[in-house]
């Protein structure tokens, strides 16, 4: 491969399945089981002196099981020693994510519950029935890891907290896995913008919101290589970055979980077809959305412009981050994309609560037409009382084993900002 | 199905634009398109046919009304059908507004038929399902045929499918349902299509929305008096009129005689969309008392009205804004205020 002079922008997965947990003498995996000395994992987690104390709990999949409030949910993975830092910027020191070779605990998820959260309204995985049926989480593993903090933290520095345990948890898991004969090997490699070779196929680059200054950014909360976010411009991100642990989820966080930044529906698709030799897949671009109208103005032209100049693009795809307010940011940045002769296609998150699809558009450019559109708003289900739920107490996991409503948003995964949503909403 | 059925004169039978003056008359069977409902349903029968003219029906509209409901509820009818109207907007006005009416007020199924065109559309789709008739009346027969489809699902009380499967015009509901593809997928799909210049479907059509004429400038500012709303969920401490902090059903109006600068200490915000934390520490960010009072001090502006006005404006639907809005600007036309700054979050 010589289109980048021999330093390839190549990330080997080795992929380890895991279809058990549970926990062992040792942390190891051996075959496709997966078992866990929590005193370790809890000790190391206990070097935090913000934490007084670890719950650890194991899932399985079909378990009639709920659990919350979720602070964040994280695949299992491990830079093979020498490849390259686990979490750069906030597990390890700062190099380039995305290249060589990480090991996936592909089927196992570690999830950090925050138990300062409010229990009513706040994100809850669902492992069997109707909701579960419907919840991507529902078919792994879980690893919940339950924090318990400290009196009289901050809010920031409770999350800070359960942000890094949540990757800790991840990468010792993981490491199991080292030195292990993987089930089966995913390459995933792109030049980009330097992809000579494929002539004539459409050129296509994502682009994507890893925060929305809604919510302005706590100097703790690592978002892009262990950075808030604060001041950032739209920034080239290689797709391989995205994938390597370059970008986690922030703390205002609906429908977007840091599993499918490791899983990134959009950039793994947009993949697909480029290794289908369809498309050439040229890059990727983070940027935020902005809480005043010239930071909006620039990162929207400033994010279309390295689609087009720096990636050479001729389609991009955009999502948004956060509440209502981004969809602005992301159909401008959309506009823009086709004022200078790039294609778009947007992803919408429902809005509208009256269910009008009058009410349903936060933007109206007759350029950016082709929307798909995420529903949620009115769908949720009945769901029955559990015989395990876990929280951040004792109190609210009683709450939360209790027969209840759950409406599709509360649900991680199922109104999903990132691509993996199922639910529509169709104009009747 | 016992069937009353209403056509202008035109399809009625009686006469062209000379004749659209026509007072209601009740024919006893069908008429014209209405032979065709009776052929196309096993069972069906028009019992009667209302015909009126369509001047008639623009201007007497409630007395029209009046006759088809006693027509249909008379009769003994299942069913009421209008039209099909095609792009005749009098028409489609009339037949909207009696489907509408039978439905809401006698509780027996209703349905019309339009072109995309007509004005019926515009003012009746949300509350009926009206079938795209196209504009060509000479595919009757199958609109006909579409119409009853709609109607027997109606008349059943089964729910009707997406509005391209059954031939009518959408609502604008949104409705949810799980589809076997993910957004990701459908995103790209759709890209490479529009990229590529193939035909690409959008899951969503952006409303048309009627364009807000700019009021005309401030005569004279220094004389004016000027108010300060905002949708930034500013409320006193307390919210004492209960503003949701989203998706917000009420406004209020809050006292700053005599106040040069609002303090943290007395205020809230009321809204989850954005950082309030600024607005919290010096609610000026937001409703900028401060700096109005000096442009008032240096004669720029005549007068701060005695209030400023309040709600928020997070994840709400546009029937209710609109309704906030009018409220607002009634109560602000009232108290003699000449001009406004709106602040949003």
């Amino acid at each position: 491969m010589s289109a980048a002079g021999g330093l390839v922008m190549r990330l080997t997965l080795e992929i380890h399945p895991v279809t058990e947990m549970r926990v062992g003498d040792a942390t190891a995996l051996q075959g496709t089981a997966l078992s866990l000395e929590r005193e370790e994992l809890r000790r190391s987690l206990l070097e935090d002196q913000r934490l007084h104390a670890v719950d650890l709990e194991i899932v399985a999949p079909g378990e009639a099981c709920r659990f919350g409030v979720v602070f964040d949910i994280l695949e299992p993975r491990a830079k093979e020693p020498g490849a390259g830092s686990d979490f750069p910027g906030i597990l390890d020191p700062i190099t380039t994510a995305g290249r060589g070779l990480t090991h996936v605990l592909r089927g196992a998820a570690v999830t950090v519950i925050d138990e300062t959260a409010p229990p009513a309204t706040g994100k809850i995985v669902e492992m069997s029935g109707p909701a579960g049926a419907a919840c991507p989480y529902a078919g792994l593993h879980h690893l919940i890891v339950v924090p318990h903090l400290q009196p009289g933290l901050s809010r920031p520095t409770v999350r800070h907290a359960l942000r890094l345990a949540s990757v800790k948890t991840a990468v010792h898991l993981a490491r199991a896995a080292l030195g292990q004969e993987p089930a089966s090997t995913e390459v995933l490699e792109t030049a980009g913008p330097l992809e000579t070779e494929r002539r004539g196929l459409p050129r296509l680059a994502y682009i994507g919101q890893v925060h929305s200054r809604q919510m302005v950014a706590e100097v703790n909360e690592q978002i892009f290589y262990g950075a808030n976010t604060d001041g950032m411009v739209p920034t080239l991100l290689h797709p391989n970055e995205w994938l390597d642990g370059a970008v986690v989820a922030g703390y205002f966080n609906m429908g977007v979980e840091t599993y499918f930044y490791q899983n990134h529906p959009v950039i793994l698709e947009l993949y697909r077809w480029h290794q289908e030799r369809r498309i050439t897949f040229v890059g990727a671009i983070a940027t935020v959305a902005a809480s005043d109208n010239e930071d909006r103005a620039r990162n929207c032209m400033m994010a279309a412009q390295q689609a087009k100049w720096a990636l050479g693009a001729d389609g991009v795809v955009l999502t948004k981050y956060g509440g209502g307010a981004p969809h602005a940011d992301m159909a401008l940045t959309a506009r823009i994309c086709e004022e200078l002769g790039m294609r778009t296609a947007v992803q919408v998150n429902d809005m509208s609560r009256d269910r009008s699809a009058e009410s349903a558009l936060l933007f109206n450019y007759p350029e950016v037409d082709a929307i798909v559109y995420t529903g949620g708003s009115d769908t949720e289900w009945a769901a029955p009382a559990v015989a395990r739920a876990i929280a951040g107490s004792g109190t609210a996991a009683e709450a939360l084993a209790a027969p209840q409503q759950l409406a599709a948003t509360r649900v991680c995964g199922v109104t999903s900002q990132q691509g993996m949503a199922r639910l529509r909403s169709f104009v009747y | 199905m016992r069937i009353v059925h209403y056509l202008n004169q035109f399809f009625g039978g009686v006469g062209g634009e000379e004749r659209a003056d026509i007072s209601p008359q009740v024919r006893e069977g069908a008429l014209g398109p209405g032979r065709l409902l009776e052929q196309l349903l096993p069972g069906a029968q028009v019992v009667s046919t209302v015909v009126a003219g369509d001047n008639y029906a623009a201007e007497r509209l409630d007395e029209l009304k009046a006759a088809v409901l006693a027509q249909v509820r008379d009769a003994g009818a299942e069913l009421f059908v209008a039209g099909p109207c095609f792009e005749a907007g009098r028409y489609g006005v009339a037949a909207g507004a009696l489907c509408a009416a039978v439905q809401a007020e006698l509780g027996i199924p209703a349905v019309t038929a339009m072109a995309r065109e007509n004005p019926g559309v515009d003012l009746y789709r949300q509350a009926l399902h009206i079938v795209d008739s196209g504009t060509n009346a000479a595919a009757m027969r199958e609109v006909v045929q579409k119409m009853l489809a709609v109607a027997q699902k109606l008349a059943r009380h089964e729910a009707l499918g997406k509005p391209a499967e059954e031939g009518y015009i959408p609502r604008g509901v949104l409705r949810d349902e799980f589809v076997e593809e993910t957004a990701a997928q459908r995103l790209v799909k759709m890209l490479y299509a529009k990229t590529v210049g193939e035909p690409h479907e959008s899951e969503f059509t952006a409303a048309s929305f009627p364009p807000i004429p700019a009021p005309a400038p401030v005569a004279d500012l220094s004389r004016a008096t000027v108010a300060i709303v905002t949708d930034g969920g500013l409320v006193p401490r307390g919210n004492p009129d209960k503003i949701a902090p989203s998706a917000a059903t009420n406004w209020g109006a809050y006292d700053i005689t005599g106040l040069s600068d609002l303090r943290g200490q007395d205020y809230e915000v009321s809204h989850r969309g954005y950082d309030t934390r600024y607005v919290e520490q010096d609610p000026d960010r937001l409703v900028p008392v401060d700096a109005l009072r000096e442009l008032e001090k240096e004669g720029v502006v005549g007068k701060v009205y005695q209030r400023f006005i309040s709600t928020s404006g997070l994840a709400n639907p546009l029937a209710n804004s609109r309704r906030l809005g009018r409220e607002i600007a009634q109560k602000l036309k009232e108290e003699k205020v000449d001009a406004v700054i709106l602040v949003s979050a």
